[in-house]
C-alpha cells in the first residue's frame, strides 16, 4: 500500500515560490491501477517523482508497504526502487545503441541480481511483450511501439510491486497504444502490481480502476473519494 | 552495483563512440609511446653501461690519484696559482694536477688492503717498425697491457687473465695485418721495434756536466740532439677489441716494466720524471671498495671504484631518459584535458541516460564509478596502443640502431620489460582516471528528476 499524507513540495524562494504540490494526501491499495490526471503543470509529474522517492517533499509523508520513505537513508530508498519500483516515460529512454538484452538487464544489474539468473528473467520478460525475436537487435532498430514494449519488458523484469507509467501511450498512435495499454493492464493483474499511471489522456484514465485528477498542485477530484475520506 | 558489471557498461558506452574514444586514447598513446621508449633507451642504456663497466672494470679496482681535480670532468685551470714541482699535466690541455710520485706509490702497496698497485704510465713513441717490413716506419698508439681486460684472440698465444707479458712481449691488434700487407699468422712471433725520443731539453744539469766531463763537447753535441731509442718486441699475440671494449681503439700493448722503461727515458730530467698522475689497485678479499676509498682519503689520495664509474655513467643515462621522460609527461598533461573533454561531453550527451539509470535506482557512486571505469578503458587502450606500438618500432629498429651506434651484435639500446610496460600502463590507466574524475562527479550529481527531463 502507498500512502501519501499532507503531501507539499514547494520550489524556488520567497517572490518566487512555486507551489508544485499543495497538501495531497490519499492512500492506494495494493495491485490497484490509478490514473492520475491532469493538464501540464498541473503537478502530476512531481507527485510521481514524491512518490517514488526521487525527490523529496518539502512537508508530508510518503509511505510505501509500511516505510516512511523521510526517515530512510538516500541508499536504501535506491535500493527500495530498484528492487521494488519501476518506470515507464512517454519516450522510451530505451538506449538505441544497445541490444534489447543489455536494455532489459540494466535493472537486473542495478539490482545486483547475480549474472547467471538475469538470463532467465531477460528472456522472460522480452517473451512477456512479444519481442522474444529481438533479443539480440539494437534498440534503435525498433519501431516507436515495439520501444515502447521493450520499455515494459525493463519494467517488469524485476518484478517490480509498484510500476509508475509517466504518459506510456504519449508518443503512439492507437493502435499501439491498446496494446501497450494491455501489457501494463495484464501485468498489474497477474501480478497483484500497483499502477500508476500518469496522463492527460481521459480515455486511458477511464479505463483504471480509480481516477484522481489533479489541478494546481491540489487533489481536484478522486473517484475513489471514501479512501481519501479514511485519510 | 557490481563492479564487473560497471566495467562491462562502460566498455560497451566506449564502443558506441568508437572514433571519439580511439582519438582520445591516441592522445594518451602519444604520451605512452614516449614513455615506454624513454624507459626502453634507459633500460638499454644502462645494461650497456653495466656490460661496459663489468667486461672493462674489475668490480675491486680503485683508480687513485692525488689531485681531486683528476676525478670527475676536469676543469680548465680558471685562475694563477704558484708553481708547484710535484705538479705536471695529465695531457694536452688538462689543467695542471698534482701528481703521484714513487713515495706515493711505495705508501700504497703498503697498504695492506691493496694488492696490484700500478701507476699508470703515459707516454708517446716516435715511430714503430715490423720485422715483416723492414723498409718502412709506422705510428701506432701503444698501451700498457692490463691482464685483467682480455681482448679477443685471433692467433698467436692466448693469455690468459691476470698473466702480465713479459718485457719484451707485445700483443697487436688484427687491423695492422692489412696495413703490413700480410695475415695475422704470419705476424705472431716477429719483432717489433719501437723507436722512442727525449727532448735535449730534458737534460739535467748534472748530466750535462758530467757528459762534458767524460765525452767532451762532441758527446754533449750529440746529447744536444733529439735522442732517439730503439727497443725491440716479439709478437706474441693477435687480438681484435671487443665491442664492449673502452679501448676499442687499434692500438698495441706492451708489458707494464717495459712502459716503465719508456716513460722513465722519455721523462728523464724533466719534472715529471717518476711522477704518474694516477695508479691503479685492487682491493684484496674481504675489503670493500668504497671501505679503501674512504681509508685513503686519509692519506690525501682519492679513489674512484668500478662503483663510482658506474654511478657516473648511469647519472648520464638518467639525465637523457629524464629528458626524453620529459616529453612523454607533456603529451601525458596534453591527453589528460582530452579525457576530460571527451567525458564531459560523454555526460552531457548521456543525460537522459544517466537520469534513467538514477530512476531505476542505480547509486549516484555508481554512476560515478561507470564514467571512471570509462576513463580508465580509456587510459587502459590509449597504454596499449601506445606501448604496443613503442615495442613494435623498437624491436624493429633495434638492429639498425645497434649497427649505427656501433654498439656490437648483441647489445641493443632500447630493452623492454615486461614489468616496466605493466607498471606504466597501471600509471597510465590512474592517469586517466584522475582525468576521469570531474566528468563523472558532474555526472554523480546530476538530478535525476532535470536529467529525466531532457529529451
Amino acid at each position: 500500500m502507498i500512502e501519501v499524507a499532507n503531501l507539499t513540495k514547494v520550489y524556488g524562494k520567497k517572490k518566487t515560490v512555486f507551489t508544485a504540490l499543495d497538501d495531497i494526501s490519499f492512500r492506494i491499495p495494493d495491485g490497484q491501477i490509478v490514473a492520475v490526471i491532469g493538464k501540464s503543470g498541473s503537478g502530476k509529474s512531481t507527485l510521481m517523482h514524491v512518490m517514488s522517492g526521487l525527490d523529496r517533499p518539502t512537508t508530508g509523508d510518503v509511505i510505501v508497504n509500511g516505510e516512511l520513505l523521510r526517515t530512510m537513508k538516500q541508499k536504501k530508498i535506491d535500493s527500495f526502487r530498484s528492487h521494488q519500483m519501476s518506470f515507464i516515460f512517454q519516450s522510451f529512454f530505451v538506449q538505441g545503441n544497445e541490444s534489447c538484452y543489455d536494455n532489459v538487464s540494466l535493472p537486473l544489474e542495478i539490482a545486483g541480481v547475480a549474472r547467471s539468473k538475469r538470463k532467465t528473467m531477460v528472456e522472460r520478460a522480452l517473451i512477456a511483450v512479444e519481442l522474444g525475436d529481438k533479443i539480440k537487435s539494437k534498440a534503435k532498430d525498433l519501431s516507436g511501439g515495439q520501444k515502447q514494449r521493450l520499455a515494459i519488458a525493463r519494467a517488469i523484469v524485476n518484478d517490480p510491486k509498484v510500476l509508475f507509467a509517466d504518459e506510456p501511450t504519449g508518443n503512439l498512435d492507437s493502435t499501439t497504444s491498446a496494446t501497450i495499454e494491455t501489457l501494463l493492464f495484464d501485468y498489474a493483474k497477474q501480478n497483484g502490481a500497483t499502477l500508476i499511471v500518469v496522463t492527460h489522456d481521459d480515455d486511458l484514465a477511464m479505463k483504471c480502476d480509480r481516477q484522481i485528477y489533479m489541478r494546481d498542485g491540489k487533489v481536484q477530484s478522486d473517484s475513489d473519494s471514501q479512501n481519501e475520506g479514511e485519510v | 552495483m557490481n563492479s564487473l558489471d560497471i566495467l562491462r557498461r562502460a566498455g560497451k558506452s566506449l564502443r558506441q563512440a568508437k572514433i571519439r574514444t580511439l582519438l582520445t586514447s591516441l592522445a594518451i598513446g602519444v604520451g605512452a609511446f614516449t614513455l615506454m621508449l624513454s624507459l626502453a633507451a634507459g633500460q638499454g642504456a644502462r645494461d650497456y653501461a653495466d656490460k661496459l663497466i663489468s667486461s672493462n672494470v674489475d668490480p675491486s679496482s680503485l683508480f687513485i690519484v692525488k689531485d681531486k681535480a683528476i676525478n670527475g670532468i676536469p676543469q680548465p685551470q680558471s685562475d694563477l696559482r704558484e708553481y708547484n714541482p710535484d705538479t705536471g699535466s695529465a695531457g694536452v690541455g688538462a689543467p695542471n694536477v698534482t701528481l703521484l710520485n714513487n713515495d706515493d706509490i711505495a705508501k700504497l702497496q703498503a697498504k695492506p688492503y691493496l694488492k696490484n698497485v700500478r701507476p699508470i704510465y703515459q707516454f708517446t713513441t716516435s715511430y714503430l717498425t715490423f720485422g715483416a717490413r723492414d723498409d718502412k716506419k709506422y705510428t701506432a698508439d701503444v698501451n700498457v697491457y692490463n691482464p685483467d681486460v682480455l681482448s679477443e684472440h685471433v692467433t698467436g698465444m692466448k693469455m690468459v687473465r691476470g698473466k702480465d707479458l713479459a718485457a719484451n712481449e707485445a700483443v697487436i691488434p688484427e687491423s695492422f695485418a692489412k696495413t703490413l700487407g700480410t695475415t695475422s699468422d704470419k705476424l705472431i712471433g716477429q719483432q717489433l721495434s719501437i723507436y722512442i725520443s727525449r727532448d735535449p731539453s730534458a737534460l739535467s744539469q748534472d748530466k750535462i756536466q758530467s757528459v762534458l766531463a767524460t765525452e767532451g763537447i762532441a758527446g754533449l753535441a750529440k746529447l744536444s740532439q733529439t735522442q732517439i731509442k730503439k727497443l725491440d718486441f716479439t709478437i706474441k699475440e693477435v687480438v681484435k677489441p671487443s665491442n664492449l671494449s673502452f679501448t676499442n681503439t687499434a692500438s698495441i700493448q706492451i708489458s707494464l716494466s717495459a712502459a716503465k722503461g719508456i716513460v722513465d727515458y722519455s721523462s728523464e730530467g724533466t719534472s715529471n720524471y717518476q711522477k704518474y698522475f694516477a695508479a691503479t689497485a685492487q682491493v684484496k678479499d674481504g675489503t670493500l671498495p668504497k671501505d679503501a676509498k674512504s681509508k685513503l682519503q686519509s692519506d690525501n689520495l682519492y679513489a674512484q671504484t668500478a662503483d663510482d664509474l658506474q654511478g657516473f655513467l648511469f647519472t648520464i643515462v638518467n639525465v637523457l631518459q629524464g629528458i626524453v621522460g620529459g616529453f612523454g609527461v607533456i603529451a601525458l598533461i596534453a591527453s589528460i584535458f582530452g579525457i576530460v573533454n571527451t567525458q564531459y561531453i560523454s555526460v552531457l550527451e548521456r543525460t537522459s541516460q544517466i537520469g534513467l539509470m538514477r530512476a531505476l535506482g542505480m547509486r549516484g557512486k555508481d554512476v560515478s564509478r561507470l564514467f571512471r571505469y570509462e576513463a580508465a578503458w580509456i587510459g587502459f587502450l590509449g597504454g596499449v596502443i601506445g606501448i604496443a606500438a613503442a615495442w613494435i618500432l623498437g624491436t624493429a629498429l633495434n638492429p639498425w640502431i645497434t649497427k649505427q651506434l656501433d654498439l656490437g651484435a648483441s647489445n641493443s639500446l632500447l630493452e623492454f620489460k615486461w614489468l616496466q610496460a605493466l607498471g606504466l600502463l597501471a600509471v597510465l590507466i590512474l592517469v586517466a582516471v584522475i582525468a576521469g574524475y570531474f566528468p563523472s562527479r558532474k555526472a554523480a550529481r546530476l538530478d535525476p528528476i532535470e536529467a529525466l527531463r531532457t529529451e
